[in-house]
């Protein structure tokens, strides 16, 4: 393709003023003789940057940008931290779908199987208002393939103020797909249940890959993106804000799952896997 | 949750909204429905034949040759094998061309000479049961020719729910709840459930004794007169949408109850009960019970039972017992409705891996006041199919429950400023009592009472009724709204800007790989690098033999990528940033180590190869030109003191590294340690030049900054100088270096080492090492006579360290 439309610049050259390439054909005739612009050229070796870190700082660039802070916390997190300040206390059957790893007897200590437990210890450090993401590595006790891993990528999104309404919630993450796919997602809020917000929601996008239907969303028009809602005051409480003059929004963005929507990756367990055949592309 | 379209029909009336409205609208308002599917799409492929005649095959005993009426044109001849076949029944038949669940489609053919041209279906033909023993004869009054779906009224939708989406819902785990949900989405009426229990027998109410708070409630009623019977085809059907196979009207009713209420309930056979009644108990230490699936249970005190005589009957709100299970033979009932504390049960379920529909619904927090309904919903449906069925004696209702409906306070400003819209005080009332709250509007709020199946756990607080307004009112009605905040800079976040400016620097010009590992490291790697006994995080319940154990350093992840990656490249160039944890104290939380790992890996290289052309002072050289870009104070090499290494660092080709007057050790570079290099699997092809580094980033974090600045060009034209000097072995090339400095007495602008020699020539025990030297003045110009001045003191330098300038 590229060589064709070379060649019909060259011809069009040739034709608009074939006296001027005759001089400069016999000047530099060593040069142009055996000159191939289709020879391949040289491939200057590099290394390369990690898809999720690719993704991740896009992401940590947009909310930075916004005015949010990004927060890191700790992979082997207590159990107070990810379950109980969340409102999800002993015997909640929430706990049965999040396949926990523990790593003690007594479940003390857990592989964080979110990144939720940063929003209680951003709350127990920062002083309201404030908004701040978290991208990190969470774990879920399960069974791996190809679209199923034990370890795999989360950001977490939280925003405390006075006033924060649904409202800016859906306008947070109408920027927030703006963003990702460079042009405006129609989104559309559905109840959700997750013990640490209230109300919750799941948010569809509309299928940004198709008009009627493909394979990434099965057939609907509408990826399930993200869970999100406004956080429970038994979360604040714990997070020591008060929930009557404070009120947040939390979202919890797929990171795995959106590095393998941009770049088209069929198997999850690529991302981990080290193989250089994997990372050598992204650069 | 799989809800039939019809059977929520029986509660709110659906005319003129489609199922696949209902699923949108139930997916918009209340749960996720995760598929919208025909229910028994087979039933519309066969037709209803009348069996005209029936007369035997001549040439088969078994066989019989049926003409049986479609209701247009000539009646069908088909041969048919099933003994319960007669004149005058009505069958389902399958035509030419008809395709049968399974695939098998029906073609014109002869059966020992006869011609068939059709097939009469059984019900297992039709995925309907199991029954295989004679054909499926329909009602009488079917009209012969319609498709059996519709001419039973049969037509149905599957709609699948997702239950993650209804955990915090108790009152969705029946169809009255979805039912009661769609008439408050649509405006309709939802239907009169009859709940009285109709007026007992004269007998003595079975007696019952609660000695456990797991139990709040406990409702035992006697019914005699039943019988086995088969359930009528609109029952059977139903549970079949719901994913419930049908066994036997008593069976089926109880199933019925709890998928339409949501409410479990068991069947005992009275005559397996004892007179003395029943007790609620915890469970003994050593007792046992074979529950109704053949298993031989071990109770544990904490388990909840239902005890009767001396033992146990059942597994409280998991699964009844074996022994006092129904039979066809039984006439007599024990009718159990109750409420089980939810984590008790859910306790036994999980210690047993037991998960029943029962044990589902319990552990949801049920309403206590529904077992009232679901009984009198038993036996009103009971006595409409088995109108001898009757009810002994008074029902025995036992425990200590209370209404859980409640009053909250509502403000109307609340719902209007967390969802951000502009509702009225009115229109938010009108929402909740179609949701059948209790509303009574007061001054600026509304008192909101709480209906009792609401009422267990779901709705607690205030903002749990702002869901329910938003969910009815419909989120997408939600104007979206951007945040207003002062406009400042967050923090400068010094970590990540390090992070970010190392992964620029190693992806980019210093051509190395990121890899972003599991936190898991193999116990096979760590007995290979001996630290299978150091102390390690550790899960209890690994997704694998040997995946326990949470690193305690980034490089032995990237240590197992080694072999795997040699097989593919010549040279392998890793890097991870990453987290390895020290334990601490049981229960305390691990130290958390935040670490750069660095590992290349070349082909083992050639004894001809430069001086600086291994993988070991490659590697430095990235990390010290790493540190220059990060504007760092260079890293203090030195070597090791005994025990410093860790278990991967080659004991005589190692070097730690410290930044600024920091004591302690912030990097590690290093060969890999020899023995590890055939354990990688890195010999014979892949035998390899590695080395390995370990970067703290909270020591870089505190490194002393040394800040770029400009340096004014050469003003007077520099003096390029190139010297070898021969040193004892033993003269580390620092000295060397050093030695040039102090020879050029503030001149020498640059010395670069460009060659490592040792030979005969030299002498056994010397070494030359020769450098490009470039000398600088920014007051003159220099000639040759400062050359020899520097040559001269560095002849006298070399000779000081025991060795000498060598002249060419």
């Amino acid at each position: 393709m590229i060589a064709n439309g070379l060649r019909v610049i060259i011809r069009g050259v040739v034709e608009l003023d074939s006296d001027f390439i005759r001089e400069v054909r016999t000047e530099s005739q060593d040069v142009s003789v055996g000159f191939d612009p289709t020879l391949p050229a040289p491939k200057p070796e590099r290394g390369s940057l990690h898809p999720l870190t690719r993704v991740t700082r896009e992401l940590e660039d947009l909310f930075t940008s916004m005015g949010y802070l990004v927060l890191d916390g700790p992979e082997v997190e207590t159990d107070w931290h990810n379950f109980e300040a969340l409102n999800i206390p002993a015997d909640h059957p929430a706990r049965d779908t999040q396949d926990t790893f523990r790593c003690d007897p007594q479940g003390r200590l857990v592989l964080r199987t979110h990144t939720s437990p940063v929003q209680v210890r951003a709350m127990q450090r920062l002083a309201p208002p404030f908004r701040a993401i978290v991208p990190g590595k969470v774990f879920r006790q399960e069974a791996v393939d190809a679209s199923h891993e034990h370890t795999f990528h989360q950001m977490e999104g939280l925003a405390v103020g006075e006033g924060l309404s649904v409202g800016h919630l859906i306008g947070a993450m109408k920027t927030l797909l703006r963003g990702i796919f460079g042009r405006e997602i129609e989104i559309r809020l559905r109840p959700g249940y997750f013990p640490f917000v209230e109300p919750g929601f799941e948010l569809d996008a509309r299928c940004p890959f198709c008009e009627a239907g493909c394979s990434v969303c099965k057939r609907s028009t509408w990826i399930e993106l993200l869970p999100c809602g406004m956080v429970h005051p038994n979360v604040l409480r714990a997070g020591g804000i008060d929930p009557e003059r404070w009120t947040g929004f939390a979202f919890g963005l797929g990171l795995s799952r959106l590095v393998m929507l941009r770049y088209r990756i069929d198997d999850i367990r690529l991302l981990l896997g080290g193989d250089l055949r994997f990372l050598e592309p992204f650069p | 949750m799989r809800l039939s379209y019809r059977w929520l029909g029986r509660h709110v009336d659906l005319s003129g909204i489609s199922a696949e409205e209902a699923a949108r609208e139930l997916t918009l308002s209340t749960a996720e429905v995760e598929s919208l599917e025909r229910f028994a799409p087979q039933l519309e492929r066969v037709v209803v034949g009348r069996v005209v005649e029936r007369a035997k095959h001549p040439d088969a005993d078994k066989l019989s040759v049926c003409r049986v009426d479609l209701g247009r044109g000539e009646p069908l001849s088909i041969v048919c094998g099933a003994p319960n076949v007669a004149a005058g029944q009505k069958v389902a038949v399958a035509t030419q061309g008809t395709e049968l669940p399974g695939g098998l489609v029906i073609k014109r053919s002869k059966i020992r000479g006869v011609e068939s041209q059709g097939m009469i279906c059984s019900e297992r033909e039709l995925l309907l049961s199991e029954e295989h023993s004679g054909i499926w004869v329909l009602p009488e009054d079917a009209p012969a020719g319609e498709p059996v779906a519709s001419a039973l009224g049969l037509e149905d939708w599957v709609i699948e729910v997702d239950n993650k989406s209804i955990t915090h819902r108790p009152d969705l785990w029946g169809h009255r709840g979805f039912a009661a949900e769609l008439a408050a989405i649509f405006r309709r009426d939802l239907g009169v459930l009859r709940a009285e229990i109709p007026s007992p027998g004269r007998g003595e109410p079975i007696p019952v004794r609660i000695e456990s708070e797991a139990c709040p409630r406990y409702m035992a009623l006697a019914i005699e007169g039943v019988r086995a019977q088969k359930s009528p085809e609109w029952l059977r059907m139903l549970l079949l949408a719901a994913g419930q196979r049908p066994i036997d009207l008593l069976v089926d009713l109880s199933n019925f109850v709890m998928l339409d209420l949501g409410q479990p309930n068991h069947l005992f056979d009275r005559a397996r009960i004892s007179p003395e009644g029943i007790v609620v108990r915890q469970a003994r230490p050593g007792e046992s019970l074979r529950t109704l699936d053949g298993e031989l249970r071990r109770l544990e005190p904490a388990d909840l039972l239902i005890g009767s005589g001396d033992g146990p009957v059942a597994l409280a709100g998991v699964m009844g017992g074996e022994a006092s299970r129904v039979e066809p033979g039984t006439r007599s009932l024990v009718l159990e409705v109750a409420t089980f504390h939810p984590a008790t049960v859910r306790r036994t379920s999980a210690r047993l891996g037991l998960r029943t529909e029962s044990s589902a619904r319990f552990e949801k927090s049920l309403d206590p006041t529904l077992p009232a309904r679901a009984a009198a919903h038993f036996l009103a449906l009971l006595r409409e199919l088995q109108g001898e069925a009757r009810l002994a004696a008074p029902a025995s209702d036992a425990g200590t429950w209370k209404d859980p409906s409640h009053t909250l306070r509502l403000r109307g400003s609340r719902v209007r400023s967390l969802l951000g819209v502009d509702l009225a005080d009115g229109e938010i009332a009108s929402i909740l009592e179609r949701l059948r709250f209790g509303v009574e509007r007061r001054e600026g709020e509304l008192a909101v009472r709480v209906p009792s199946e609401r009422a267990t756990k779901d709705i607690t607080i205030e903002q749990d009724l702002v869901e329910e307004v938003g969910r009815i009112w419909r989120y997408s009605n939600v104007p979206e709204r951007a945040m207003v905040a002062a406009l400042a800079p967050p923090p400068r976040d010094e970590r990540r800007a390090l992070v970010r400016a190392m992964e620029d620097r190693l992806s980019g010009a210093a051509r190395f790989h990121q890899c972003v590992s599991y936190s898991f490291v193999e116990d096979g790697l760590l007995a290979k690098l001996g630290e299978l006994d150091a102390p390690h995080v550790q899960v209890v319940n690994p997704v694998a033999e040997g995946f326990s154990r949470i690193r305690r350093s980034v490089v032995p992840s990237l240590l197992a990528l080694l072999e795997p990656n040699r097989r593919l490249r010549a040279e392998v160039r890793l890097y991870e940033i990453g987290k390895g944890y020290l334990p601490r104290g049981p229960g305390e939380e691990p130290l958390e180590v935040h670490e750069l790992a660095l590992a290349l890996a070349a082909p083992a290289g050639d004894a001809a190869a430069r001086f600086d052309a291994g993988a070991f002072p490659r590697l430095q050289g990235v990390i010290e030109e790493l540190v220059r870009t990060l504007e760092l104070e260079p890293v203090r090499w030195r070597a090791p003191a005994p025990g410093e290494l860790p278990s991967w660092a080659h004991p005589g080709h190692s070097v730690v590294g410290s930044f600024g007057d920091a004591s302690e050790i912030g990097a590690v570079l290093a060969r890999l340690e020899p023995g590890l290099e055939r354990a990688l699997g890195l010999a014979g092809e892949l035998r390899s030049d590695v080395a390995l580094a370990r970067i703290s980033i909270d020591a870089l974090l505190a490194a002393p900054h040394r800040p770029l600045l400009h340096r004014p060009l050469p003003r007077f034209p520099l003096v390029k100088v190139d010297v070898a000097l021969a040193l004892p072995e033993a003269t580390p090339a620092a000295e060397a270096l050093a030695a040039v400095e102090r020879a050029g007495k503030g001149l020498v602008d640059s010395a670069e080492l460009f060659d490592l020699y040792r030979g005969e020539s030299l002498g056994p025990g010397r070494k030359s090492l020769a450098w490009h030297v470039v000398l600088r003045s920014d007051e003159r110009t220099l000639g040759e006579e400062d050359v020899q001045r520097f040559l001269g003191r560095l002849e006298r330098e070399a000779a000081s360290l025991g060795g000498e300038l060598r002249r060419e």
